[in-house]
Order: C-alpha cells, then sequence, then structure tokens
C-alpha cells in the first residue's frame, strides 16, 4: 500500500494546497492590487513548476533537454503574446 | 520493435519515447493558445457595460470546490502512472477512476456556476468582460470534457489489454494532458478569479 503512495508526490500534492491556501489569502488579507498579484505571480508559478518537474516527469528521459527547450519557448510565447497585448491595447495609451 | 527493459514500459521503444516528446510539443501549442485567451481576457476584463464585473459575478465556495477536485485528481493521476510503473492494474484503473470522478465533479460545478452567472443576468453577449470570460473558461472546460472521454476509453482499453507498451503509453500520454488542464486552471483561478475578486 506505502509503494502506491510515493512521498515525493504526497508532499507535492501538500505542497500545492498550501501555495492555494496562500493564493487565496489575497482576497482575505486587504493586499494592495501589485502586492496581491506579485503573491500570485509567485504562488502559480512555483505550483506549475511543481505540477511539470513532480507529477509530469519533465525530466525523467532522455528528451529532458528538448522536453525543456519547448516548455520554455512555449512560456515565451506565452508571455510575449500577453504583455505584448497589454503594451499594445492598455499600456501603450495611459 | 526493439524494447528496452530498463526503462518504464511506456517509454520501452523508440516509438513511444518520441509520441510523448511530440504530445510535448502539443502542450506548447496549448501553451500559446491559452495565452491568447489570456491576453484578450486581461485587454476586456474592464470593459463590463451594463452587466456585472467579476467582483460582483464570483464566488470563492465554487472557486474552491473546483480548484480542490482538480488538484486532487492531478495527484490522483500522478499516483496512477506511480501504480502503472510498479506494474500494478488495479490500482492503476482504480486511481485512473477516481481521477475521471474528480475530473466530472469540476465540471459539474463548473457548469453550475455558468448556469448561475446566466440567471444573473451574465451572459457570453452580455459584455466585452463576459465574453471573454465564457469563452476563456469554456475552452479549459472542454478540455477537460474531452478529457473525459479520453481517459474513460484508456481505462476501457488498459482492462482490456492489460499493461503493453502501447496502452501505457498511451496512458502516460493522457496524464501529461491531464496534468497540464491543471496548471491552467491554476493561472485561471489566479489571474481570473482572485484578481477579480481582490
Amino acid at each position: 500500500m506505502k509503494e502506491l503512495f510515493p512521498r515525493g508526490q504526497v508532499m507535492g500534492f501538500a505542497f500545492s494546497l498550501v501555495l492555494t491556501l496562500v493564493a487565496l489569502s489575497v482576497i482575505v488579507f486587504d493586499l494592495s492590487l501589485k502586492m496581491g498579484v506579485i503573491v500570485l505571480l509567485v504562488t502559480a508559478f512555483m505550483q506549475a513548476a511543481l505540477q511539470l518537474v513532480m507529477f509530469m516527469h519533465a525530466g525523467e528521459s532522455e528528451d529532458k533537454a528538448s522536453i525543456y527547450t519547448n516548455v520554455y519557448y512555449g512560456l515565451f510565447v506565452a508571455l510575449v503574446t500577453i504583455f505584448g497585448t497589454m503594451l499594445t491595447m492598455i499600456w501603450g495609451y495611459q | 520493435m526493439k524494447i528496452d527493459s530498463s526503462l518504464p514500459l511506456e517509454y520501452s521503444t523508440e516509438e513511444n519515447r518520441l509520441k510523448i516528446f511530440g504530445f510535448w510539443i502539443f502542450l506548447g501549442a496549448e501553451i500559446a493558445l491559452f495565452a491568447t485567451l489570456f491576453a484578450t481576457y486581461f485587454v476586456l476584463v474592464e470593459g463590463t457595460g451594463n452587466g456585472p464585473s467579476g467582483e460582483e459575478l464570483f464566488k470563492v465556495p465554487t472557486l474552491m470546490l473546483q480548484t480542490i477536485f482538480l488538484l486532487t485528481s492531478s495527484f490522483t493521476i500522478g499516483l496512477g502512472i506511480n501504480a502503472m510503473r510498479l506494474g500494478k492494474q488495479k490500482a492503476m484503473l482504480s486511481f485512473f477512476v477516481i481521477t475521471l470522478i474528480l475530473g466530472l465533479g469540476f465540471l459539474g460545478v463548473e457548469i453550475y456556476e455558468f448556469v448561475e452567472y446566466v440567471h444573473e443576468g451574465a451572459t457570453i453577449q452580455t459584455s466585452a468582460f463576459l465574453s471573454s470570460l465564457f469563452t476563456l473558461l469554456g475552452t479549459h472546460g472542454a478540455h477537460v470534457t474531452l478529457g473525459l472521454f479520453w481517459g474513460t476509453f484508456i481505462i476501457l482499453q488498459t482492462k482490456k489489454r492489460g499493461f503493453t507498451p502501447e496502452t501505457t503509453n498511451k496512458a502516460f500520454i493522457f496524464s501529461l494532458y491531464w496534468h497540464f488542464l491543471d496548471v491552467v486552471w491554476i493561472f485561471i483561478f489566479s489571474f481570473v478569479y482572485l484578481k477579480g475578486m481582490m
């Protein structure tokens, strides 16, 4: 039974629940918008990294370098899309 | 077909390894897809017109319920893959069934939430904010729905054929998809709901 619940994954799950509660704290405590967004950015990216490394086994095969390159590239495209859109549609006019 | 028995079954052939890598590339494209939807949402979030804003619409209980369902399902499918690597078919199938039930729970709450929104007069046509919100949430929800069917077929096939390089490879790739949906939800949870309620 014990081998069905590997320590690492159980700890990872517990950690992800803690991160969720920390994220939730931004609406419980009256934080400023800027402070709140920083907390959310940290918790969200930590959660995503946890999933990738702990649960998706991103680094276990010989394709490790290609898989990480691909993920970073996807992330780069995502950030350019989001911040580029914000810049051209909103921030650029303020 | 060359089978390397030093690796988990799902990696045991070159074709299997490449299928897993190929799926990672697909997930890269999915990241780009969701990025465009998030970008649209962030631009239109203030465009509430005569409709309600996120602050008036979002509720903590349904949000937490959805988040717990999806986070836990991501954990149980991880356990399913672990059981698969131990060669325990019954345990693997049980974890996969639990995963899909949790996914169904998530979808149930999301549909309930959508119906509530519409009853409050917040439809996809009400405002730019709601159009982009429903598009983002709906695309994620559609992915979960597809995953429920996909996962069901994986369970049926594994039950019928047992663990082979093919079935374990398919199950592993499905687990990647499911974890990815959880990752997307984490960003929706943080930057749509929590930021909207702040």
